[in-house]
């Protein structure tokens, strides 16, 4: 705070004049791209917009609000958005460390493997979710043949909620591993290789060695990974979209309000919804900065 | 020198009404499936009686939804570059209310009896809402069952009049083949649009309706029936297991390739099936009105497109001059002779020419005789919605159908709100 102060005290007006006159194509960028959308949400989520039915646009308070959270079909999109995020968010750490420690791991073919790492993420997630729809497919699926010469029953996956969110996040985690498996990459590759010789020389086993070095100064990657892993779960739409289950059972917080706003052209209500999912994004980016302050001091 | 410049002047100016003579330039809007080539041919043809108009084609995705999303975003944003368009059957009300398509009463003045007269009466009122003509029929369509006419007839049974009757048959032959991958019947469970037409056949068929004079009107024991029907058929076998992972083009493939003795699909099948270059039943195909409930009418789902005119096009006068000509006998018969198109028009079902192309035509018109038109309403795809996805969660076997049936009329409750 008091450092700021002191940098403002020594731009005399000119100069203040001139960063400002800098600065201000960027503010109109940001204001234009970000604050203007924001505020148009904000305020279509009090009107009652219904672009498909000749119904005039008046201004409706919170009713769409409370319409939302009088809503089944939104409460069910929150949990199955809930499920995603806790299941693949903490799967995708694990299967990503794995592999940033695999491919950081000192043999001579690191090369093709840390190209391999980066495949999935390249995949566009639509196709992503299309592959894996074939794979878990009832009769032409390669998952349910697999259980087939194994001697067990195949499942018609996409008949049950359960099942479809299931493979819904195999199909995330796989996808999303390698973008974790980057950033922890990174961070595996500060840590000075001397810790582990010192740690070697103590006697140190090592999970020892995993346990007391690797992971405490992994943790500021792995919190950047999972803000922005969270954060894109919160909002999953094409995988989900993709592999649709049963109706609507495995419908996302997203493709709800793509459903509402797009398709059924209901800007008010879709709105409202789409706020709530701007809180909850909100909310988490909070928690985890709080997070990483409380970690610095 | 200067005299040759007089002249190139001259000459110019000679040129200029002919350029000027470009009197349209329109732009249309047709979907993937509907054969954009014929359209083309169709276009230049107009083009060619009509001097100084010239005709864009624009293409579009290949089923209904994609198409309608496209036209969602183009007319939500008033764009004035296209001028006419396709829409699918069910689509007239919303685009009535929410104003996007041209009324064409005006322009049709007091041709609008003689227009409209000649039209197949279902075609005629669904695309009138309200008074107002909202678009003309362009290409007819129907849910249709085929069945095989070969096993049929080795088990010595007539195609059948009723669902059980069909059951029946289905099981009978299904044991005397002990061909397990036989499927007796195969119709959509998946949540596309053609599981809104499972719901609604044997809804329909004991009277039943969903909206009625403008209102909400569901009956219960009815659609509950319905879906009882429908859980009966995989219940014992006659179709598959995972009746809820088929969609359309599924039950076409299927059917094509010899699995299937009764299946539920569009007019674009007997193609398929007749011709299709893999195809296992041709010759062996059959062609009949789809079944009653018990007690019931036979009734059918009716589709097909028709040509609106954009509210925002700045060639109206043209634009409608041009889907004029496209909804006339003349044109629909070309699409059936060059497209196997079902024509909107009775006559042309009886058109010799019509008929040596496309024979099955004589069969079809009875079949497209006892289609009814799905809710006609602004919040088309909100009842859709409700009934195609629910449709699958009970063949899925994720909700009862008193469950199901709850949901429906929560979502259209909230759908139809003022």
């Amino acid at each position: 705070m008091s450092t700021r102060s002191l940098r403002d005290r020594m731009l005399d007006p000119s100069d203040r004049a001139l960063a400002l006159l800098l600065l201000s194509p960027a503010i109109v960028l940001i204001l234009a791209i970000v604050a203007w959308p924001v505020a148009k949400l904000l305020a279509n989520s009090v009107m009652d917009v219904r672009l498909s039915q000749g119904v005039p646009v008046r201004f409706v308070g919170l009713e769409n609000y409370a319409a939302a959270l009088a809503d089944g079909m939104f409460w069910r999109a929150v949990r199955n958005t809930m499920i995603i995020v806790v299941v693949t968010v903490p799967g995708a750490l694990v299967v990503g460390l794995a592999l940033a420690l695999l491919a950081n791991m000192p043999f001579r073919s690191r090369g093709p493997i840390r190209l391999a790492l980066l495949l999935p993420w390249a995949m566009p997630l639509a196709f992503v979710g299309l592959i894996f729809a074939w794979f878990f497919h009832s009769e032409y699926g390669i998952v349910n043949d697999v259980i087939r010469r194994l001697g067990y029953t195949p499942q018609i996956w996409f008949n049950s909620p359960a099942l479809t969110l299931a493979a819904i996040c195999i199909a995330t985690i796989w996808k999303t591993s390698s973008f974790m498996a980057l950033i922890l990459l990174a961070g595996l590759q500060t840590i000075p290789n001397s810790l582990y010789e010192a740690a070697e020389v103590d006697g140190a086993s090592k999970w020892t060695q995993f346990r007391e070095i690797t992971l405490p100064l992994l943790v500021p990657s792995m919190l950047v990974a999972l803000i922005f892993r969270t954060l894109t779960a919160i909002q999953s739409f094409d995988i989900p979209f993709s592999m649709p289950g049963p109706g609507e059972e495995t419908q996302t917080l997203a493709m709800y309000i793509q459903q509402q706003a797009v398709d059924y052209l209901d800007l008010g209500y879709g709105s409202a919804v789409a706020v709530f999912m701007f809180l909850l994004s909100m909310a988490t980016t909070w928690v985890y900065l709080r997070y990483i302050r409380g970690d610095e001091r | 020198m200067r005299s040759r410049l007089v002249a190139a002047l001259l000459a110019l100016l000679c040129a200029w009404p002919s350029l000027a003579q470009d009197r349209a330039n329109l732009r249309v809007f047709v979907g993937g499936q509907q054969r954009p080539d014929i359209m083309r041919e169709l276009f230049r043809e107009y083009e060619a009686a009509n001097p100084g108009v010239k005709v864009k084609l624009e293409v579009g995705g290949a089923s209904s939804d994609l198409h309608q999303k496209y036209l969602n975003m183009v007319l939500t944003a008033r764009d004035t570059s296209i001028d006419a368009f396709l829409i699918d059957i069910i689509r007239p009300a919303q685009f009535a209310a929410a104003g996007w398509a041209e009324p064409l009463n005006a322009y049709l003045g007091n041709d609008l009896e003689t227009a409209l007269g000649g039209y197949l009466p279902a075609y005629r009122a669904a695309n009138t809402i309200n008074g107002k003509v909202i678009a003309l029929p362009a290409l007819a369509d129907s849910l249709f069952l085929y069945y095989r006419k070969d096993l049929l007839e080795k088990y010595g049974e007539e195609p059948p009049k009723t669902w059980p009757e069909l059951a029946r048959i289905a099981k009978k032959i299904q044991a005397g083949e002990r061909n397990p991958d036989l499927q007796g019947l195969s119709f959509q469970g998946k949540a596309v649009e053609g599981a809104v037409c499972t719901f609604l056949l044997p809804y329909w068929s004991q009277g039943g309706e969903i909206i009625r004079d403008g209102r909400f009107a569901f009956d219960r024991a009815k659609a509950e029936a319905g879906l009882d029907m429908w859980l009966g058929m995989v219940r014992d076998g006659v179709a598959k297991r995972n009746a809820a992972e088929v969609s359309t083009d599924d039950t076409r493939k299927e059917f094509q390739a010899g699995k299937v003795i009764f299946g539920v699909v569009w007019g674009y099948g007997w193609n398929h099936f007749q011709k299709g270059a893999d195809t296992k039943v041709s010759g062996n195909v059959g062609v009949t009105t789809l079944p009653a409930m018990p007690g019931g009418e036979p009734v059918s789902c009716m589709g097909g497109w028709n040509w609106a005119v954009s509210a925002f096009s700045k060639q109206k006068e043209e634009a409608v001059k041009l889907i004029r000509w496209l909804s006339t006998p003349y044109v629909s018969k070309q699409l059936a002779i060059r497209g196997s198109f079902h024509p909107a028009f009775t006559s042309v079902y009886e058109d010799p020419e019509v008929l040596k192309a496309v024979p099955w035509f004589q069969d079809a018109l009875p079949v497209v005789a006892t289609a009814r038109a799905r809710p006609i309403t602004p919040v088309y795809k909100q009842v859709s919605d409700a009934l195609r996805i629910n449709t699958n969660v009970v063949m899925a076997g994720v909700k009862t159908p008193a469950q199901a049936l709850d949901e429906i009329e929560q979502r259209i409750a909230r759908a139809v709100r003022r």
